[in-house]
């Protein structure tokens, strides 16, 4: 666990878009990270999605800086027997203060925030309540003479 | 890609009607532009005036962005720059700008949703439509409205409250059963805009630029801060597939509800009950 909070924190990532800036942005930011940070991070990454994954890869060395770093970073990718584990953490003035564990997709190696992951949802389990309760429908373009059959022409007619 | 008739077996009766020309009161208004019908609501009570106004300056804008941008006319600017009839460098600012937002959306999407049609013609309306909603917004504001949801064809942006202290509440609507929703989603700040692509309603308008084979979504609605966003990638993401479902939920601050092929759905965690 130690080793991926090291190997994790030493790294910096902008996201997959700069994915041709991040080798540049790891080597310029990484030396920000304060040693200070990293020895927290063992105990934060305790608390990860993904604790048993156990990494095989050796830690990246940071440069200790004097300057307590601040801000949000991206870990680098560990890859697990549990497949790859990357993590995000958000430091405060040194100290961590937010991990967030990021998940790869199995095709194109993209991390992508487990937060905010569209994922399989049965239809009771979506948000649902009754027309009455419903100003709008948003549905695919419906042409003028669709509109005339269209839910939204009922409720407009009915002025709900 | 003419407009495809309606599909069959929604519940709505024959004589179901529209009510275009009601008096005051916070009914819906209804305007016919674009090949589709616009409703307006407002969220309190607005005088007839007022109502009036508000449909004019609503009527004025999609008819201004419909003459500039339609391909279904044929003396409208882009019908005129896709018979070459006239340059790019000539066209108005307003075109090209169009024309260059699309472009950034492009880039955004890594290529998956284009301006650049399969058949080489140069077509907008992959931003105009929510363009027109968003310049009506704005109209509607300048007017001194700040409670309306403006639905253009089922792409909704709402601002203030549907009533005083509630927010708007939109349904999105069932692919597989039209008079149904599927769900319903709260519109308020920061995401006030909602948009749905498919391809049951007007046949398959979406063009694909990927490999070309089906897209595995029906449906893909996009809740967004704003109606271009949320547009721009509910069209994307029925292009793209998973990969750019993925993309834009991890780089813009969406909500995304699709609906795959077999019916069953997809949602970020936002949607969940």
């Amino acid at each position: 666990m130690t080793l991926a909070a090291l190997a994790s924190v030493s790294v910096v990532g902008v996201g997959w878009q700069l994915g041709a800036q991040l080798t540049a942005s790891q080597q310029t930011l990484a030396t920000s990270v304060p040693a200070a940070a990293i020895g927290t991070a063992a105990t934060a990454t305790g608390t990860a999605a993904t604790p048993s994954a156990a990494p095989s890869a050796a830690p990246t060395a940071a440069a200790a800086a004097p300057a307590a770093a601040s801000g949000t970073f991206d870990g680098s990718v560990v890859h697990t027997r549990f497949g790859p584990v990357q993590v995000s953490v958000t430091i405060a003035n040194g100290t961590i203060t937010e991990v967030m564990a990021l998940q790869l997709t199995n095709d194109g190696g993209r991390s992508v925030m487990i937060s905010n992951q569209a994922a399989p949802i049965l239809r009771s389990e979506v948000l649902a309540a009754q027309s009455a309760q419903v100003q709008n429908v948003s549905g695919a373009t419906y042409t003028t003479g669709g509109y005339l059959t269209s839910l939204q022409a009922a409720l407009d007619a009915a002025q709900f | 890609m003419p407009p495809s008739s309606s599909r069959p077996g929604t519940v709505m009766p024959p004589d179901a009607r529209v009510s275009p020309e009601d008096g005051a009161g916070t009914g819906a208004l209804t305007v016919t532009s674009m090949g589709t019908v616009l409703s307006i609501r407002f969220g309190r009570t607005v005088d007839p005036a007022a109502r009036e106004a508000a449909r004019d300056a609503v009527t004025r804008v999609f008819g201004r962005w419909d003459a500039r941008f339609s391909l279904y006319r044929d003396d409208s600017e882009l019908s005129r720059i896709n018979r070459g009839e006239l340059r790019l460098t000539q066209a108005s600012p307003a075109l090209r700008d169009c024309y260059a937002l699309a472009l950034d959306w492009r880039d955004r999407t890594d290529g998956v949703f284009t301006p650049h049609r399969a058949d080489g013609v140069l077509d907008l309306s992959g931003v105009v439509k929510a363009l027109a909603i968003d310049e009506a917004g704005g109209a509607l504001h300048a007017l001194g409205l700040g409670d309306w949801s403006l639905n253009a064809g089922g792409d909704v942006l709402v601002a203030g409250d549907q009533a005083p202290g509630l927010d708007w509440v939109a349904g999105i609507v069932d692919p597989e059963d039209r008079a149904r929703t599927l769900a319903v989603v709260t519109l308020a700040l920061p995401l006030r805009a909602v948009a749905t692509s498919g391809s049951a309603e007007r046949g398959d308008h979406i063009w694909s630029s990927g490999n070309g084979g089906a897209s595995p979504y029906r449906q893909v609605s996009v809740l967004a801060r704003d109606i271009v966003t949320a547009d721009v990638l509910a069209t994307a993401i029925i292009a793209g597939g998973e990969a750019t479902l993925n993309r834009s939920t991890e780089t813009w601050p969406v909500e995304v509800l699709a609906v795959l092929r077999d019916g069953s759905l997809l949602a970020t965690p936002g949607l969940r009950a």
